[in-house]
C-alpha cells in the first residue's frame, strides 16, 4: 500500500467516529511528514526547541486559546502552527467535532510522535553534533 | 613592422586559458582502452574535469579519486591508493591499465607513488589478482606546473615508458596526435589510408564520439590498446604532430629505442598538412598518392574562394594550446590574414624560442605580438583598455564573452569548445580540415556582416 | 533495516549502508542511509571537494565581487562556466575569475608576496570592483600561507575595498559540504554585522540558500517584493556583498536549500534572535503555504498581497500544469540531485505532476536530508548517499525509469541506455521556482519523456519493423496516441515565454514605511 493510499485510507477511517486515538495521531504525523520541514532542523537541541513551539501553538490554535506571538521567535512557531493547524482542519474535518481533552490528548500524543521520529528514534548521526 | 614575443607582465590570471596538468593527464587516459586512472588528490580535481571532458563532448568518461581528506596532510595518503586500485579492480573487471595521476596535493605531501606501486604489485596484485593483467603506471602532474599541456605530455611519455617494449619491427609508424578532437583522429586516419601506411595512432579516440544505440551498449572511450603501446619501441619511426602535447614521448622513443623522431608540424592548413604527408612519405617510403592531390586541390580551391576577397588583412587574434595557436597563426598568414596577437597560456620559457614562432617574427608585415603565460584578460584588455582593432577570434569557449562583449566574431576552436554543437566531430588538420577551419572563418565573418550591417550586401552579389 | 545492496557492491562492506528501500510501514526510525562520511576511494563517486563546495557553489554566485582562489590554475578554471548562476548586473559573477597561478617556486618559498601582487592587480583591473573573495585551495592549505593577514594587508592600503577570506581547502570534508559549512561559518563570523543597509520597507527578510540557477532567486525576490517585503540579501544567488554584510539587520530569514546554508540561519538565530523559516519554492502547493507563511510573519497586509499573487499565479497556470500532469501521470522518475531537490521534489512533483519518484539520492546530503528526502517519499524509493557511476547504473537498469533528474555528466551515461535527463542543478529552460517555474519543469519533464528522438533510439532499423507512415512524430503523438486533435487542448501547453527573468529586473515595488528611521550606527 503506498504512503498516499495509506493515507486517504486513514482519512475514511477517521469519519468513523471511534476511531483510535493512535490512528488519527499517525494521520497527522503523515501528514507534517510530507509537508513540512521545521521538525528537521539539524540538532536534536532545535528539533526540540521547534517541535515544542511549533506543536504547542498548533495546539493552542486547535483549543481556540490565546496564542503569544510577543517574540520574533513564537511569531516564527505561529506561521509554521497556523498553518499546520488549518491544514489539519481541512484534511482532517473530524478535529473539528473533538472535544477540547480530546484535541490535548492528541495533540501530546503527536507531540510525543514528532520528537520520536525526529529526535529520541531517529538515526541521524549528526543530532548530537555541538556545534552548527 | 615589429613582433614582440614576450611573458605577460602581471603575476596572476584572470580567466584562465588552460587548466592544471592533472587534467591533461586525465585526457590522455580516457584515450587508452581498459583504462581508468585513479586521480591521487581531492576529489574536485576529477569531477570537475570529468565534467569539462563531458561539456566538451557531450559524453561521459569514467575516472577515479583517491578522494584525499584532512588527515593526509599528516599522515599522508599512499594507503588510499592502495585502497583505490583495489576497489577499481573488483569492481570493473575489464580494467587493465591504471594510472596514478599526481595532483598539487600529493605532491606537496610528498606520497611515494613508485613505492606504493611497487608495493601493489609484489602484494595486491600477485596475490588477489594473479590472473589478471594489470599495469599501474604512476604519472606526476603536480599542478603547480605547466599546464594541462604538459601534464598530456607528461602522461603520453608515461604510457610509453611503462609500456613500449623492443621486440620485431612491426613496420608501422607511430602518430602521436597531441590533444586532439575525435574528428581530427578520423581525418588523420584518412590521410594514412590513403598513403597506404600502417600507424599506431596514439591515441584513437575516434570513439570519443560515440553513438546512442537500440540496445544501449554504446560506452565513450578511446581504443589504444596495450599490444599498440608495446609497439610503438618497434615502428619505423615516430611523428609526433604537436611539439608540446605528445613531443616528450617521441624523444623517450627516439633515445631508448632508436625510433627514428620527427616533432611536428602541426598539419593545420594545406601548407603544414603537405609537410606532414611528405614527412610520412620519407618515412615508410610510400608515395604520396594522386587521390590527395585532388583532395589537396579542393582545398585549395575553397580556400582560393575566400581569401583576397574575405580574409585578406583581417586582424586576428588567437589563443588556445600552444601548437594549435601557432598552426592556427601560419594558415592565417596563408589566408593572407594578419594575426596580430598570440596567446600561449602557461610559463613553459622554451615557447619563446619556438623556431615556428621565431620564423612568423622574421616574416611578419605589420605589428604583432606573442604573449606567453598569458591569461585570457590579456586579450580582452587589449581590446577594451588598449585599442586593440579585431576582425576575428579564434580561441576556445572559455574566452566567449571576449568575443560576445567586444561585439567581435570569433570561430570556436581547441579545447573547450562547449558553446556550439558538434566542433569535436570536425577536423582542423588536414585538407579537410582546412577546409573546415577557412569556411567556418567566412561563415562567423559574413554573420557578422549581418548583425552589424557592415556591407552585408556584398553577400548577396556575386 | 531495509538496506539494499547493489550487487556492484557486495564486494565493498562500506558501502552496504548506504542505500536504503522505503518498505511498507517504514519510517525514518527504521530506514535511513548512513551519510556525510569519507567516500570510499576508487568508487568512481560522483562527489567534489570542499573548494568547490565553498568558492563554485556558495560564494560565485556573488554578484559585484572578484573572485579569487590562492593556489595553482586549475581549481579555478574548472569551477569557471560550469553553472547557470546568473546575475542581474550582466552576470560580472559569470564572466571573470582569478588565481593566484601559484608555481612550484611558490610552493618551496611560500605565496603570501605574490598573494599580495594579485589582489592589487586585480582591483586595478577592474577598479569599479571593491569587493574581494578569497579562496584557500589544497597547495595555498598545505604550505600555510596565511590569507587573513595579506588581506589585512591590503584593506589598510586601499581602504575603499573588503576582502573575504575563506580557508576550506579541497581535503576539508567528505565532499561540497565541507565548504558549504565553512563559508557561511567565515562569513557569519567575518562579515556579517559590518555593514549597515537601507532600510525601505517595515518587512525585511534575508532570503537564504538560492543560488539564482537560471533565475530562480529573481522569482522569488519578485514576489516577497510585491508582498511589500524588502530583501535585504539574498544568500547568494544575485546577492550583492555589502548586502550579505548586512544580514543581522532582517527580522526573518527565509530558508530553501538547508543543506547549503542553514549554517548561517542557525548562527543568526544565536547570535541576533533572527528566526529561521524554511520553506519550499517549488511546487504550487508548498510554494503558496510558503509564500503565506512568509506574509503572515509580517501582518495582515502583506497577507492579503501574497493571497492576491497566489490567486493569479494558479489561476494563470494551473491549468497548463494540470495538461502535463496528465500525460506525466504514472511515469517514474529518479530524483538524483546534489543535495536538497530530493526534500524539496519528493512529494510535490508526485502530486502535482503525477509522476512516482522510484529512486532518490544525494551526492553530498548529511543524514538530515535524507530524513527529509525520505519521510516525504512514497513506498518502495531507493535513497542512495554518496553513488558512484556502477550504482547509479545499476539502479537504472533496474527501475526503469523513464527521466533521470540529475546532472550534465550523469545524464550523458543515461542516454546511452536511452534514458533521457533532466539537468537539476544548472536546469534546462529554467527558471523552476514560482508557479510559472513549475509548469517550466513540467514541460522539460514532458518535453523529455515525449521526445520524437528518444522515440527513434529504440529502433533497430536492422531487426524491427518500424513505421514508415508519416515523415514525423509529434510529441502528442507519443504522449496521446489516437486521441482526435480536438480533444488534446494543445493551447493548454506552456504559453510562458522563452525569458522570464529579464523583464522582472526594470520593476519598481512599493513598500510600506519603516516604523522608525534607521540610524547609521555601527
Amino acid at each position: 500500500m503506498s504512503f498516499r493510499h495509506r493515507i486517504s485510507l486513514l482519512q475514511m477511517l477517521c469519519e468513523e467516529s471511534n476511531m483510535e486515538m493512535k490512528e488519527k495521531i499517525a494521520a497527522l504525523e503523515n501528514y507534517i511528514m510530507q509537508r513540512c520541514l521545521w521538525q528537521f532542523h539539524s540538532r536534536a537541541w532545535d528539533r526540540e526547541t521547534q517541535n515544542t513551539g511549533i506543536l504547542g501553538i498548533t495546539r493552542q490554535l486547535l483549543c481556540g486559546e490565546e496564542v503569544d506571538l510577543s517574540t520574533p521567535a513564537q511569531k516564527c512557531f505561529w506561521v509554521d502552527a497556523a498553518c499546520l493547524a488549518d491544514g489539519f482542519r481541512s484534511k482532517f474535518p473530524w478535529i473539528n467535532e473533538m472535544s477540547l481533552p480530546e484535541i490535548n490528548e492528541m495533540m501530546d500524543g503527536l507531540k510525543a510522535r514528532i520528537d520520536y521520529v525526529t529526535i529520541h528514534g531517529s538515526l541521524n548521526e549528526e543530532l548530537s553534533v555541538k556545534l552548527y | 613592422m615589429s613582433c614582440e614575443i614576450k611573458a605577460k607582465e602581471r603575476a596572476g590570471i584572470i580567466n584562465p586559458m588552460y587548466t592544471c596538468q592533472p587534467a591533461g593527464a586525465q585526457y590522455a587516459s580516457i584515450g587508452v582502452e581498459d583504462c581508468t586512472a585513479i586521480v591521487h588528490g581531492g576529489q574536485g580535481c576529477v569531477m570537475f574535469v570529468r565534467l569539462l571532458f563531458s561539456q566538451h563532448l557531450n559524453e561521459n568518461f569514467d575516472i577515479a579519486s583517491s578522494s584525499l581528506h584532512e588527515d593526509a596532510a599528516v599522515l599522508g595518503a599512499v594507503h588510499r591508493i592502495e585502497g583505490a586500485v583495489d576497489v577499481l579492480l573488483m569492481r570493473y573487471p575489464h580494467v587493465k591499465v591504471i594510472p596514478i595521476i599526481t595532483t598539487c596535493s600529493t605532491e606537496i605531501i610528498g606520497d611515494d607513488v613508485e613505492g606504493v606501486i611497487r608495493k601493489l604489485n609484489k602484494g595486491l596484485l600477485k596475490e588477489k589478482y594473479a590472473d589478471r593483467e594489470v599495469h599501474l603506471i604512476p604519472v606526476h602532474t603536480p599542478s603547480f606546473k605547466g599546464s594541462q599541456v604538459t601534464g598530456y605530455d607528461v602522461a603520453v611519455k608515461a604510457f610509453l615508458q611503462h609500456f613500449a617494449e623492443k621486440t620485431e619491427p612491426n613496420g608501422k609508424i607511430n602518430l602521436i596526435t597531441g590533444w586532439v578532437n575525435p574528428g581530427d583522429v578520423t581525418e588523420l586516419k584518412h590521410l594514412l589510408r590513403m598513403m597506404d601506411v600502417d600507424a599506431t595512432v596514439l591515441f584513437e579516440i575516434e570513439n570519443f564520439d560515440s553513438p546512442l544505440m537500440p540496445d544501449g551498449s554504446a560506452v565513450s572511450h578511446g581504443s589504444t590498446t596495450i599490444e599498440d603501446m608495446k609497439g610503438t619501441a618497434n615502428a619505423i619511426g615516430t611523428i609526433a604532430l604537436n611539439k608540446y602535447e605528445g613531443g616528450k614521448a617521441a624523444e623517450y622513443l627516439k633515445e631508448k629505442f632508436q625510433v627514428p623522431a620527427i616533432i611536428g608540424p602541426t598539419p593545420i592548413g594545406v601548407r603544414n598538412t603537405d609537410t606532414f604527408l611528405k614527412n610520412v612519405s620519407k618515412m615508410t617510403g610510400k608515395p604520396i598518392p594522386e587521390a590527395l592531390v585532388r583532395e589537396r586541390g579542393k582545398a585549395i580551391d575553397a580556400l582560393q574562394d575566400l581569401t583576397h576577397m574575405f580574409f585578406a588583412d583581417k586582424r586576428v587574434a588567437i589563443f588556445g594550446h600552444p601548437d594549435l595557436v601557432i598552426g592556427l597563426a601560419e594558415f592565417c598568414l596563408d589566408l593572407e590574414m594578419k594575426p596580430v596577437l598570440l596567446l600561449l597560456g602557461d610559463d613553459n620559457p622554451t615557447y619563446v624560442k619556438d623556431p615556428r614562432l621565431l620564423a612568423i617574427q622574421e616574416h611578419a608585415e605589420f605589428d604583432m605580438e606573442v604573449i606567453t603565460n598569458a591569461d585570457i584578460f590579456e586579450l580582452e584588455d587589449r581590446i577594451k583598455n588598449k585599442g586593440l582593432e579585431l576582425d576575428l577570434i579564434l580561441g576556445h569557449s572559455k574566452g566567449r564573452w571576449v568575443s560576445i562583449d567586444n561585439d567581435i566574431p570569433m570561430l570556436r576552436v581547441g579545447f573547450p569548445v562547449f558553446d556550439r554543437a558538434g566542433y569535436y566531430r570536425h577536423p582542423t588538420v588536414g585538407y579537410n580540415g582546412a577546409i573546415w577551419l577557412a569556411e567556418e572563418m567566412a561563415n562567423v565573418i559574413f554573420n557578422d556582416m549581418e548583425k552589424k550591417k557592415d556591407r552585408e550586401w556584398l553577400l548577396a552579389m556575386w | 533495516m531495509p538496506y539494499h545492496t547493489f550487487k556492484c557492491s557486495e564486494c565493498l562492506p562500506d558501502r552496504q549502508k548506504h542505500a536504503v528501500i522505503k518498505g511498507p510501514g517504514e519510517d525514518i526510525t527504521s530506514c535511513l542511509p548512513l551519510g556525510n562520511l569519507n567516500t570510499i576511494p576508487g568508487t568512481i563517486t560522483e562527489r567534489g571537494c570542499a573548494y568547490c563546495g565553498a568558492k563554485h557553489v556558495i560564494g560565485t554566485p556573488m554578484k559585484d565581487v572578484i573572485h579569487m582562489s590562492h593556489g595553482p590554475v586549475g581549481c579555478t578554471y574548472d569551477t569557471w562556466m560550469t553553472k547557470r548562476y546568473i546575475s542581474d548586473n550582466d552576470n560580472f559573477q559569470l564572466k571573470y575569475t582569478y588565481a593566484t597561478d601559484m608555481k612550484e617556486k611558490h610552493i618551496v618559498f611560500g605565496a603570501e608576496k605574490v598573494l599580495k601582487q594579485n589582489i592589487h592587480e586585480a582591483f586595478d583591473a577592474f577598479p569599479n570592483i571593491k569587493r574581494m573573495t578569497l579562496y584557500q585551495t589544497c597547495s595555498s592549505a598545505l604550505i600555510g600561507d596565511d590569507m587573513d593577514a595579506i588581506a589585512k594587508q591590503v584593506m589598510k592600503e586601499r581602504p575603499d575595498v573588503d576582502i573575504f577570506v575563506c580557508n576550506a581547502p579541497g581535503f576539508g570534508g567528505t565532499s561540497q559540504t565541507g565548504g558549504h559549512h565553512k563559508i557561511n561559518i567565515a562569513w557569519i563570523n567575518n562579515k556579517v554585522g559590518t555593514f549597515e543597509p537601507e532600510i525601505k520597507s517595515k518587512y525585511t527578510i534575508n532570503y537564504v540558500g538560492d543560488y539564482n540557477i537560471q533565475g530562480d532567486c529573481e522569482i522569488m525576490t519578485d514576489f516577497f517584493q510585491r508582498m511589500g517585503i524588502q530583501v535585504l540579501s539574498s544568500f547568494t544567488g544575485n546577492g550583492s556583498y555589502d548586502d550579505l554584510r548586512s544580514m543581522h539587520k532582517a527580522d526573518l530569514n527565509v530558508l530553501e536549500c538547508a543543506r547549503s546554508a542553514e549554517y548561517i540561519c542557525n548562527e543568526l538565530r544565536v547570535r541576533y534572535g533572527t528566526p529561521r523559516l524554511d520553506i519550499d519554492g517549488f511546487g504550487f502547493d508548498l510554494l503558496a503555504e510558503s509564500l503565506m507563511k512568509v506574509a503572515m510573519f509580517f501582518g495582515d497586509d502583506c497577507v492579503a498581497k501574497a493571497k492576491e499573487i497566489i490567486d493569479e499565479e494558479v489561476a494563470r497556470w494551473k491549468p497548463e500544469l494540470d495538461w502535463y500532469a496528465k500525460r506525466l501521470k504514472g511515469k517514474k522518475i529518479c530524483l538524483w540531485p546534489g543535495g536538497s531537490k530530493l526534500w524539496h521534489w519528493a512529494h510535490v512533483i508526485e502530486e502535482e505532476m503525477g509522476v512516482k519518484v522510484v529512486s532518490v539520492y544525494s551526492k553530498f546530503g548529511h543524514q538530515g536530508d535524507f530524513e527529509k528526502g525520505i519521510a516525504r517519499c512514497g513506498e518502495g524509493a531507493l535513497a542512495i548517499d554518496d553513488p558512484n557511476e556502477l550504482e547509479a547504473l545499476e539502479a537504472m537498469y533496474e527501475l526503469k525509469p523513464d527521466c533521470i533528474l540529475t546532472g550534465m555528466r550523469p545524464g550523458e551515461v543515461a542516454k546511452k541506455i536511452r534514458i533521457p535527463y533532466l539537468n537539476i542543478h544548472a536546469y534546462h529552460n529554467g527558471p523552476y521556482k514560482g508557479f510559472e517555474g513549475w509548469v517550466r519543469l513540467a514541460r522539460d519533464l514532458y518535453n523529455a519523456i515525449y521526445s520524437p528522438v528518444m522515440n527513434l533510439a529504440a529502433i533497430d532499423i536492422s531487426k524491427d519493423d518500424f513505421d514508415t507512415d508519416t515523415g514525423f512524430k509529434t510529441r502528442t503523438m507519443l504522449s496521446d496516441p489516437g486521441t482526435p486533435r480536438e480533444e488534446l487542448h494543445t493551447e493548454h501547453m506552456y504559453t510562458g515565454k522563452m525569458d522570464i527573468v529579464t523583464h522582472l529586473r526594470g520593476k519598481t515595488y512599493e513598500f510600506p514605511a519603516p516604523d522608525k528611521p534607521v540610524t547609521d550606527a555601527v
